[in-house]
């Protein structure tokens, strides 16, 4: 048993990921690092990090769940499963045993806007090592049986995935959010979805969406970066140069007023919720001060969330608060739980809180507070040779640079109390709000329509989302 | 992993800890010690690449200490550790330690309970001032109390209630100890966690937190000088007491196959199964180990192959044991497909242990096995709160942290008829409980 569960942190994850390097205390700056594109338009990043005799990989590619076809969701996700389930020249029995024969890790998944793959291999086996992940990239074959086996897999997953709230809430919460638009589809895909997907789904996804022009590729740890370059152009300039997929997801505009979804789960003895709206995306300029406000009101063990819902009252384990900044704006959610009795004292202190914020702001000793826990707690998310290849990736496929890292530290410091207020208004929806509910739907249908003129509903054992 | 149960978390991470094996060849890094007065032992490693110190404090007392009646009063104790002292206030503990760029987090296991501090080093006499703080003056408000009683509460039907490997995982060890406080869950009962008290939460206090049976662990941007310095400014002058009772109970031998069945809603089973295998500290930690890595480690594994992969019966395989003072279990838990019954999974998973009596493992499933455990080791310790955490848990559980050095040499020593042998001794019938989850309402058409 933990005292918090680090969800609370790994909320905040795609801030993390906004993540800079360190070094001196009051500077901050990501190591150097070469950038490389190859004649067939693939990014390589490499940078040397000799603490431990490994090579880590991360690697981008343009092919989100918002490029799957209609009624095909989940065929970015199942795509990215498949890629070490067969190549030209290895069976998926052979990928999996020479992986674990030499100690490596390998895994890959989609989510909204790319999919993302990384592995690590000791120094020794690197050789060994790249050829494996250069046919997971260049050379998948997709065999049937393993689509076949994947799918039947994946559709249990689901429904596995529905025994608990919490795991299936946000799938439940940005269906509900988004609608039609792509980011409300659900990047698994669902029961029906999945179970429509053929051979055919997934090797056609492959060849429109995975380009060696729309790939990035960050290779951090023990090595020398001449050598390197040297070898991963002579492995990968081989991937034929394909046009590149034009994806454009448009900003979903904000939901006005309010809706509440309520899904029933029958035998739940506590309520999981979501409350938000349309949030930002990841470019956004105001980012850090975003990240500021979200770690006093939501992203941190003392935030106003989580002292009034656990620490004041004890009605839940958690509560918290974020922003999935995603290429076009992503959600802002809060979230917590509580027992079915207390559902409605949760909610109501929930939107108190919010308007808290709104009313009183923050004080300067807060704010001050903040820029020192973010400060303090940033140095060891690029402590090691696969997180700057997670993080330098990340920004370099996003559009962003190392400016991002080494202008961290000035622009926490420069934040000024008028920009935190501007903030607030800007970005923390009041009375705009979206709410779904995971719970048992006989004792509590009844305090939803307290907070929404609208309320729909839906039997947790029904297909989607 | 997110399948598992807290409960299983801990045990989780610690299987994963197996993996912090040292080479014969390979360099250890550089840890120095110091025992206070008091007798709390301090370890520190040096390392400046982040200015940031990962602090961790063992205190040997978890949910085997416990009695019926106050299951899980460890983990709520854990709770209150935060709750307020006398210098720092309620809230104030977590109030500061942000505000000075720390952060912090904490568990409770069967054996351990473990607080970890994360923060810049500019806050180092500050975590020593709160630390000593609440080890000395724990102050426990009745208004708080029933406030964090509510917090687990939360906790426990989010783990158990709420998770369905959670429920049956804590039916799977109710029934296979019938003696042993292993038996009850870290969280505690429900009932237990409405009925502590005040004096059950003193009391554990002072059962369990005397200096000298916890063992500080730094690993970060410090100096061994400073951290003896501070140590013994704050903490040596704390008085030491009694350690806490030795568990006296051991777990009769188990004579037969026992069975649970847990009814609920659901639209997948799940099957458990587990089996008793000694304390840590025993001869067959590494073939236990080593068998373990052979049997669920990567998509080569034998369970993977077998039961995900060839006859397709599970959505996941699993298993393993972890960190223990006492005996303890090896547990197995797949997750049947839909329309599977979980029998002609229990069958397979039998198959492949008989597989291993039979025939033994090969020769490169071995090596295999030695490479995981290494490239394992290095991701452990590529960070200073993995290294903490490493040197911590071999001082507790092997008694020494230098084991941590030693772990590779000693796995190298484990032969085919090692892990042949452990498999007879304890994959048997008679050693086995077998824990399943039956849906209760009709599975979803498909």
């Amino acid at each position: 048993m933990t005292r918090t569960l680090r969800i609370a942190c790994s909320l905040l994850v795609v801030l993390a990921l906004t993540a800079p390097a360190l070094a001196q205390p009051g500077s901050l700056t990501l190591p150097a690092y070469r950038k490389v594109v190859l004649k067939n338009g693939l990014t390589l990043l490499l940078m040397e990090q000799h603490e431990v005799p490994m090579v880590s990989f991360s690697v981008f590619v343009r092919a989100g769940s918002v490029s799957d076809p209609a009624a095909r969701e989940g065929v970015a996700s199942m795509t990215a499963a498949l890629l070490r389930k067969g190549s030209k020249t290895r069976s998926a029995d052979q990928f999996s045993a020479e992986l674990d024969f030499i100690g490596g890790a390998f895994g890959a998944g989609a989510s909204v806007d790319s999919t993302s793959a990384s592995a690590e291999f000791m120094k020794k086996d690197l050789a060994k090592g790249l050829d494996l992940l250069s046919d997971a990239l260049m050379r998948p074959v997709f065999p049937q049986d393993e689509v076949a086996k994947l799918v039947a897999q994946r559709v249990d997953g689901i429904k596995s995935a529905k025994d608990r709230a919490q795991g299936v809430l946000s799938a439940y919460f940005n269906a509900y959010l988004y609608g039609k638009h792509p980011y409300g589809r659900p990047t698994g895909g669902d029961e029906s979805s999945v179970a429509s997907i053929t051979r055919d789904d997934v090797v056609k996804f492959y060849e429109a969406n995975y380009t060696p022009g729309g790939t990035v590729m960050a290779v951090v740890g023990d090595f020398a970066a001449a050598e390197m370059e040297k070898q991963l152009t002579d492995t990968f300039a081989a991937w034929p140069a394909k046009t590149v997929p034009a994806v454009a997801v448009p900003d979903a505009p904000a939901v006005a007023g309010r809706k509440l979804l309520l899904v029933d789960k029958p035998d739940s003895t506590q309520t999981y919720f979501r409350i938000g709206n349309v949030g930002i995306k990841r470019a956004n300029p105001d980012r850090v001060l975003i990240e500021i406000v979200n770690t006093l009101f939501g992203g941190r063990f003392t935030s106003m969330i989580n002292t009034e819902l656990r620490i004041k009252s004890g009605l839940t384990y958690g509560a918290n608060s974020g922003f999935s900044e995603w290429k076009a704006k992503g959600p802002f959610f809060i979230g917590s739980y509580t027992r079915n009795a207390s559902t409605e004292k949760a909610l109501d202190m929930t939107l108190d809180v919010l308007k808290r914020l709104h009313e009183k702001g923050i004080s300067e000793d807060d704010l001050k507070s903040a820029k020192a826990y973010l400060r303090g707690q940033f140095p060891p998310d690029i402590e090691t040779a696969d997180q700057l290849a997670g993080v330098l990736s990340e920004l370099i496929f996003n559009g962003l640079d190392e400016r991002e890292i080494d202008t961290y530290y000035a622009r926490i410091d420069a934040a000024s109390m008028a920009d935190i207020n501007r903030v607030i208004k800007q970005y923390f929806p009041l009375d705009n709000l979206v709410f779904v509910l995971v719970g048992k739907g006989s004792e509590i249908q009844a305090i939803a329509k307290k907070y929404a003129p609208v309320i729909d509903r839906k039997s947790i054992s029904a297909v989607g989302f | 992993m997110a399948s598992l149960t807290s409960r299983v978390l801990v045990l989780a991470a610690a299987a994963a800890l197996v993996a912090a094996a040292l080479p014969a060849s390979a360099q250890g890094f550089d840890v120095r010690t110091h025992t206070l007065k008091n007798g709390m032992k301090i370890l520190v490693q040096e390392d400046h690449s982040i200015p940031n110190v990962a602090l961790y404090i063992f205190y040997r007392i978890g949910s085997r200490n416990e009695r019926p009646g106050i299951t899980g009063i460890s983990h709520f104790f854990e709770h209150m550790m935060f709750n307020g002292a006398k210098k720092y206030g309620p809230g104030e503990f977590d109030r500061s330690m942000e505000a000075n760029g720390g952060s912090n987090n904490a568990y409770t296991s069967e054996n351990l309970t473990v607080y970890q501090d994360w923060f810049p080093r500019s806050a180092l006499p500050l975590i020593f001032d709160l630390e000593a703080d609440r080890i000395q003056y724990l102050s426990f408000n009745p208004e708080i109390v029933e406030s964090e009683r509510g917090v687990i509460a939360s906790e426990r039907r989010s783990s158990v209630d709420g998770d369905n490997f959670g429920i049956l995982d804590e039916q799977l060890s109710a029934a296979a100890f019938i003696a042993h406080p292993y038996q009850w869950p870290v969280v505690g009962w429900m009932s237990d966690i409405e009925a502590w008290t005040l004096d059950d939460l003193k009391n554990h206090f002072k059962m369990g937190y005397s200096p000298s049976n916890a063992t500080m662990v730094v690993s970060g941007d410090v100096t061994f000088d400073e951290i003896v310095a501070l140590a013994q400014k704050y903490i040596e002058p704390i008085p030491s007491a009694a350690p806490p009772p030795k568990v006296m109970t051991r777990e009769p031998e188990q004579l037969g196959e026992r069975r649970v069945v847990v009814r609920k809603f659901a639209q997948l089973p799940i099957v458990m199964m587990a089996y008793h295998v000694p304390e840590t500290e025993h001869a067959d930690y590494y073939p236990l180990q080593a068998l373990q890595t052979i049997l669920f480690s990567g998509q080569s594994s034998r369970m993977y192959k077998r039961l995900v992969d060839r006859d397709q019966l599970a959505l996941s395989v699993s298993g393993g044991s972890g960190w223990s003072f006492d005996p303890s279990l090896f547990s197995i838990t797949a997750q049947p497909k839909a329309g599977v019954d979980p029998a002609a999974v229990e069958k397979a998973v039998y198959e492949e242990l008989d597989r291993i009596k039979t025939d033994a493992v090969t020769d490169e499933e071995l090596e295999k096995a030695k490479n995981i455990l290494l490239s394992g080791f290095y991701r452990q310790i590529k960070t200073i709160s993995g290294r903490s955490n490493a040197m911590g848990t071999y001082e507790v559980f092997f008694g020494d942290f230098k084991k941590l050095f030693s772990a590779a040499d000693d796995f190298a020593n484990v032969t085919k008829a090692d892990v042949q042998r452990v498999a007879r001794q304890y994959f048997t019938a008679n050693n086995r409980t077998v824990a399943t989850l039956v849906p209760d309402a009709p599975a979803e058409k498909k």
